[in-house]
C-alpha cells in the first residue's frame, strides 16, 4: 500500500468510517527474471564470444533490455573497489625493518603528495641517501629494490616472494646481489639514484603497478643497465602482471635473473638489448608472442 | 462516503518510436539527445503529474511536457482529451516503453483523488512523495530524492488547509499555486522530512473534509 493510501486510510477511521476503503486493483504479476544473466546474449556476437576469452576485459557480457545484468554490474563494482582500495593502501613505516629490508623513503612527505607528484617519487630524501651510503653494499652485479609503488598491497602481497626468487636465481646465475632494500612512495625511476649510488652493474626495482579492475594486486619488474639518473625508459626491460592469476613470482624470477645476466653480458638494456636467443625462457616477457588469457576471478555470484 | 478513491482514468497511451525533429523541439524534447517520445492523456491532473515523475525514477526518461488543459475534464475538448496532457522523451523506445509502464502502474495504484463529501462533488489531492524523481523536484526547486507533499483542493478548502498542514508539522511550502489553476484548483508544495509531509498532508485532508461539511461555520 502506498504511503498516501495508508495515510488516507488511517484518517478514515479516526473520523470515524469504520468501513475499510475499496482495496487498490491488484498489481500486476511481476515476470521472473530469466534462469542465468550473466552471459544471457553473450553468443549473439561471435567476434564478441571469441574476444572474450582472451581477456578480463569487460567484452561479451550481454545485456537485458538496454542495461547491463545486476551481477556484471555488482561485479564491476566489487573490481572498482578493490582497485581503489589497493591505490588508497599505504606501506606501514615498520614494513621493511620487520622483514629485514633496508626502508628508504623518496622525497614524497605523504601518500596523497606521492598520486600527486611523480618527480618527488623518483628521488631519495636526504636521510635515505645517506642511509643507503652507510649500509648498502656497493659494487654488486644486481641491486634488487622493492617498492610500494602504486600498490602497497601488491608490494605486502607477493614482494617478499618475487624479491626471493628473483635473488636466488641471481646467485644461481653467479651474479652477486646486493642488500634488500624496500622504498616507500617510490617511482620506478627510483632506481636509477639507487642504482647509481651501489654502483651497481643492474638495478631491478620490483613495485606495486596502477590497480586495475579486480586486480590490486599486481606487481612489475622494471630493470635497466648501468643506472644512473638520467635513464630513459627506451633503456629500461619490464616485466608486468606479475601476480597468482597472471605470472606467478617464481616464474618472473627466474625471467629477471635471465635477463639481469643478459645485460651484463651485452653491457646493454631497453630496445638494444638482443632478446633473440632467450625467446623460449623468457616467455611472454620477451614480448610479441602469444598470451594466455587471464582467468577473472569472480568475486560477486549471483543465486539462480 | 468520504475519503473514498477518486481512481484516475487513463483515456489514452500511445508511443512514437522515431519522432520527427521538428516534433521532438515543439514538445521540448532535445532532438540531439531523444528519439523517442511516449504521450499519455488522462481524466485526473495531478496524479499523472506524480506519476510522470514516478517514470523518471523507473526508466532513463525525461518529461518535457505536461500540461493542464483549461478547466478540467469535465470540459474536455474530447473523450480523449481529459484534463492533462504528459510527454516523456528518451534515446531510446525501450525506455519509452519502461517509463509508461510506470505512469500506469502509478496511476492505477497509487495517485489519485479521494472525495472529501458525500456527494463526491469535491475531491482533495493529499499525496505524499517519499522520494522526489528529476521531474517534480525540478519542478518545486528541491533536491531529487527528497520528500514532499503534494497537496491538492478547490480553491477554498485549499486555502485553509494549507493554512492547517503547514502548522501541523515542520514543512516549509516549497511552492503555492494560488487559486485559479487551469482547472481551478489551488496546489501547493510542501518540502521536509517524509514522516512531516505525512503530518502535513493528514491535517490538509482533514480540513478541507471539516470545510466541505461546514462551509459556513
Amino acid at each position: 500500500m502506498s504511503v498516501t493510501r495508508k495515510l488516507i486510510a488511517d484518517l478514515r477511521l479516526r473520523l470515524g468510517h469504520a468501513d475499510p476503503m475499496a482495496p487498490p486493483p491488484p498489481l500486476p504479476e511481476i515476470a521472473r527474471p530469466p534462469q542465468r544473466v550473466f552471459p544471457s546474449r553473450r553468443e549473439r556476437s561471435a567476434f564478441a564470444a571469441s574476444a572474450s576469452k582472451h581477456t578480463t576485459a569487460l567484452v561479451g557480457i550481454g545485456a537485458v533490455g538496454t542495461r547491463y545484468a545486476t551481477d556484471v554490474v555488482l561485479q564491476f563494482q566489487a573490481e572498482l573497489a578493490v582497485a581503489h582500495g589497493a591505490v588508497g593502501a599505504e606501506l606501514p613505516d615498520d614494513w621493511a625493518q620487520q622483514n629485514g629490508l633496508l626502508p628508504l623513503q623518496s622525497r614524497v612527505g605523504n601518500h596523497r603528495e606521492f598520486l600527486l607528484r611523480p618527480d618527488l617519487g623518483r628521488r631519495l630524501d636526504e636521510e635515505s641517501r645517506r642511509r643507503l651510503e652507510e649500509r648498502a653494499q656497493k659494487d654488486v652485479d644486481v641491486q634488487p629494490i622493492l617498492a610500494d609503488g602504486l600498490s602497497a598491497v601488491a608490494c605486502m602481497g607477493s614482494g617478499l616472494r618475487l624479491l626471493e626468487a628473483f635473488s636466488t636465481a641471481c646467485r644461481g646465475r653467479g651474479l652477486s646481489v646486493g642488500t634488500p632494500i624496500c622504498a616507500k612512495f617510490a617511482r620506478v625511476w627510483l632506481e636509477d639514484e639507487i642504482g647509481e649510488v651501489v654502483r651497481a652493474k643492474v638495478a631491478c626495482i620490483l613495485l606495486g603497478e596502477r590497480p586495475g579492475l579486480g586486480t590490486g594486486d599486481g606487481l612489475s619488474a622494471y630493470m635497466v643497465y648501468q643506472p644512473s639518473i638520467g635513464k630513459t625508459d627506451g633503456e629500461r626491460n619490464m616485466i608486468s602482471n606479475i601476480h597468482p592469476r597472471g605470472m606467478p613470482p617464481e616464474v618472473a624470477g627466474t625471467r629477471l635473473a635471465l635477463l639481469a645476466e643478459a645485460m651484463i653480458r651485452q653491457r646493454v638494456s631497453g630496445v638494444e638489448l638482443d632478446l633473440t636467443g632467450l625467446a623460449s625462457q623468457l616467455g611472454e616477457a620477451a614480448g610479441g608472442g602469444y598470451r594466455a588469457p587471464q582467468e577473472r576471478v569472480r568475486l560477486v555470484e549471483v543465486l539462480t | 462516503m468520504i475519503l473514498e478513491p477518486i481512481l484516475p482514468t487513463i483515456l489514452s497511451v500511445r508511443r512514437i518510436p522515431n519522432a520527427h525533429p521538428d516534433v521532438l523541439r515543439a514538445y521540448g524534447a532535445d532532438p540531439a539527445r531523444h528519439a523517442s517520445l511516449g504521450l499519455l492523456t488522462c481524466d485526473q491532473d495531478d496524479p499523472t503529474y506524480v506519476a510522470l515523475d514516478e517514470a523518471t525514477k523507473q526508466a532513463n526518461v525525461e518529461v518535457v511536457y505536461a500540461r493542464s488543459f483549461y478547466a478540467g475534464s469535465a470540459h474536455a475538448s474530447g473523450r480523449l482529451s481529459g484534463e492533462i496532457l504528459g510527454v516523456i522523451a528518451a534515446s531510446d523506445p525501450d525506455e519509452i516503453d519502461e517509463g509508461l509502464k510506470a505512469v500506469v502502474r502509478c496511476l492505477e495504484h497509487d495517485a489519485c483523488f479521494y472525495s472529501a463529501d458525500d456527494t463526491g462533488s469535491i475531491a482533495v489531492f493529499p499525496h505524499v512523495i517519499a522520494s522526489l524523481g528529476h521531474y517534480l523536484s525540478a519542478q518545486a526547486g528541491l533536491a531529487p530524492a527528497s520528500s514532499m507533499a503534494y497537496l491538492v483542493a478547490p480553491p477554498m478548502e485549499g486555502s485553509l488547509g494549507l493554512d492547517a498542514a503547514l502548522k501541523a508539522a515542520d514543512v516549509v511550502a516549497a511552492k503555492i499555486f494560488a487559486p485559479p489553476t487551469e482547472t481551478n484548483f489551488t496546489a501547493a508544495f510542501l518540502s521536509g522530512e517524509l514522516t512531516a509531509c505525512q503530518a502535513a498532508a493528514e491535517a490538509y485532508a482533514e480540513t478541507v473534509v471539516d470545510v466541505a461539511n461546514r462551509p459556513k461555520a
